[in-house]
């Protein structure tokens, strides 16, 4: 994978202060609103990103969290040379973006999971083969990268069946195909795995991993999936409302906005009364489930450890989708 | 954006070449999943030109010449038209028409991340092989109008035919790529078809027919303007009329210019992208 001199100590992808704002229409409801707009428009100014900055190394699998409209895509699109920032720098594998060096595009790829790029109409092959001369790419080293791809993804059968008689797993699958077959050094995935079942959610996870690992390619994930999250990421960069709210480890992010964990409790027969007075108390059958301020689990555990016919006891960090919930309202209110 | 020029240096011809024959290979592969469609549109346009051909026949019973132009020459002029809007629907238009789908559902990004000039990857990637026939009818009315002409065909009038040929293709291309580009500012144009036909009604005629004192203006306009009377009228006035030089080299002058123009506006209006949400 070759790596241009300006980032070979470097980081393969550094943002510095990256802004970007846009104009957008805005329209009264009614007719007479609508005439009036032909007129004189009126315009809102959305900052969709606002001065964020970060670096990535070489080889890292870092996620984007944030919800719908934080401006996840818009960074990643400004990373992958798509949107113009309105300030602020990037560097991508020691390339300026937005320059759309062709030296740059060789070495990456986008995968948008709500938007397809192969061929409707035609076997995912034909794409491929398209793919081979539009990347000018040696036919020895296609095939070797295609024979690779097609057995990781286990799509053998299928690369010669039209894409519009595959299911939405199996073209997703395909589009990844489609995105490495020139080997890119950096991948950016913008929700890859978005309306997928389980079983093809953890495909493409172990494919996504085993590829960051043969190749030390450089990744970067935005998903609403927890479970995607999880399995491939451990850094996180979180963004709401544009501003980049938290970049460090996922655990790191459990410690600071979790502020509550989870105290199962397994009794033998019926749950006793009262346990309400610990806290939040959900009950199913005989076991039951504590939502506790961290402060106060050590003495909860005491005053319950010797409760009669407790047979089982356990402490968990609440699901990973309710601290996120938590973390990004937390961030929305702040400045 | 500079990416699309280095592109076009490093490449070389030979790869772009390439690439069209793949597109053209993959595109009739596509055609061929629905050969029901195909086979209509040929009979549509068989039919069509049928129509065209008793119409100008009727004419011609009545009259030996319309504005100079006699029955075989007519033909010419026809199959000119015919191939030339052929070449144009086979290769660009159906492109040009969907580069505002691309825009207004973000479908564009997947082409400006491609190593490759953009310009190109977007006016050719699918050849629309239903409407390629034309191309051969309208060769075939060319042939005939040339026999029935019996006039002999010098080096100096099939270049001059083929150089203007060119340049007409080059003002129709220039003229519906601009039109495409503006999807990206209006994200709908769906008046692009209204404007690109038109730009093809007035290739249709010869340029002669707008000789009347009333229609002068309109031949000016659409002579020095915006060039479409010059598309068909000058390759085929070359090869069957008189070839004048001073029409020939503003032709070619004009296909020039429009191809640079329209390169202009691409890149403007790509610069310009927002690319839609997610």
């Amino acid at each position: 994978m070759p790596v241009p001199s300006a980032s070979r100590s470097g980081f393969a992808i550094e943002a510095s202060h990256l802004c970007r704002t846009y104009r957008v229409g805005q329209k009264k409801a009614g007719l007479l609103a609508s005439l009036r707009g032909l007129w004189k428009g009126e315009t809102r100014t959305v900052e969709a990103v606002r001065d964020v900055s970060f670096q990535i190394g070489h080889g890292e699998m870092v996620a984007f969290l944030g919800p719908n409209g934080a401006g996840k895509t818009t960074t990643l699109k400004m990373l992958a040379g798509l949107v113009y920032p309105t300030s602020g720098t990037a560097r991508v594998l020691g390339y300026t973006p937005w320059e759309r060096e062709d030296s740059f595009r060789r070495q990456f790829s986008l995968v948008m999971g709500q938007k397809n790029q192969l061929w409707w109409d035609l076997p995912a092959a034909d794409s491929f083969e398209l793919h081979r001369e539009i990347y000018s790419l040696d036919r020895a080293r296609f095939d070797r990268t295609l024979g690779e791809l097609v057995e990781l993804f286990g799509v053998e059968k299928l690369t010669r069946q039209p894409v519009r008689e595959l299911s939405l797993g199996e073209r997703m699958k395909m589009e990844l195909i489609a995105s490495l077959l020139h080997e890119p050094g950096v991948l950016l995935l913008d929700e890859p795995t978005i309306g997928l079942d389980v079983v093809a959610q953890s495909t493409i996870q172990r494919c996504l991993r085993e590829y960051n690992q043969r190749k030390g390619a450089t990744i970067i994930l935005t998903s609403h999936y927890m479970r995607d999250v999880e399995a491939l990421c451990s850094r996180v960069l979180m963004i709401v409302q544009g501003a980049l709210q938290y970049d460090g480890q996922l655990s790191g992010l459990l410690d600071r906005f979790g502020r509550k964990k989870l105290v199962r409790l397994q009794f033998e027969g019926a749950v006793p009364v009262g346990l309400d007075r610990f806290g939040e108390c959900k009950i199913t059958g005989p076991v039951a489930e504590l939502n506790l301020e961290k402060s106060r689990v050590a003495q909860t555990l005491s005053a319950v450890v010797d409760m009669p016919g407790l047979v089982d006891l356990s402490v968990q960090d609440p699901p990973l989708e309710d601290v996120v919930a938590m973390a990004f309202g937390s961030g929305a209110t702040q400045p | 954006m500079e990416g699309g020029k280095d592109a076009g240096i490093r490449r070389g011809l030979g790869s772009y070449f390439r690439l069209l024959g793949a597109f053209g290979r993959f595109s009739l592969n596509r055609e061929m999943a629905f050969r029901g469609n195909f086979l209509m549109k040929v009979l549509l346009e068989v039919v069509w030109l049928g129509i065209l051909l008793l119409f100008f026949h009727t004419i011609f019973r009545n009259t030996s010449r319309i504005e100079g132009w006699n029955e075989y020459q007519y033909l010419f002029f026809l199959g000119c038209y015919y191939a030339l809007e052929g070449l144009i629907e086979t290769l660009f238009l159906e492109n040009c028409v969907e580069f505002g789908e691309l825009v207004r559902t973000g479908n564009l990004d997947f082409f400006l991340l491609k190593p490759i000039d953009e310009q190109f990857l977007l006016s050719f990637r699918h050849i629309d092989w239903s409407t390629a026939p034309k191309i051969l009818i309208g060769g075939a009315l060319m042939g005939f109008g040339l026999w029935e002409l019996a006039e002999p065909v010098t080096l100096a009038r099939l270049g001059g035919f083929l150089v203007a040929l060119a340049s007409g293709i080059a003002m129709a291309y220039s003229f519906l790529l601009m039109l495409a580009s503006t999807a990206i500012w209006m994200v709908r144009n769906q008046s692009l078809m209204e404007l690109w036909w038109l730009f093809s009604s007035l290739m249709r005629y010869p340029r002669d027919i707008y000789e009347e004192p009333w229609a002068v203006l309109i031949q000016k306009v659409f002579t020095f303007l915006l060039p479409a009377l010059l598309v068909v009228s000058v390759p085929a006035e070359a090869m069957v009329r008189i070839l004048e030089p001073a029409i020939l080299g503003w032709t070619i002058c004009a296909g020039f210019m429009m191809l640079l123009a329209s390169r202009w506006v691409f890149r403007k209006a790509i610069r310009s992208y927002r690319s839609a949400s997610s």
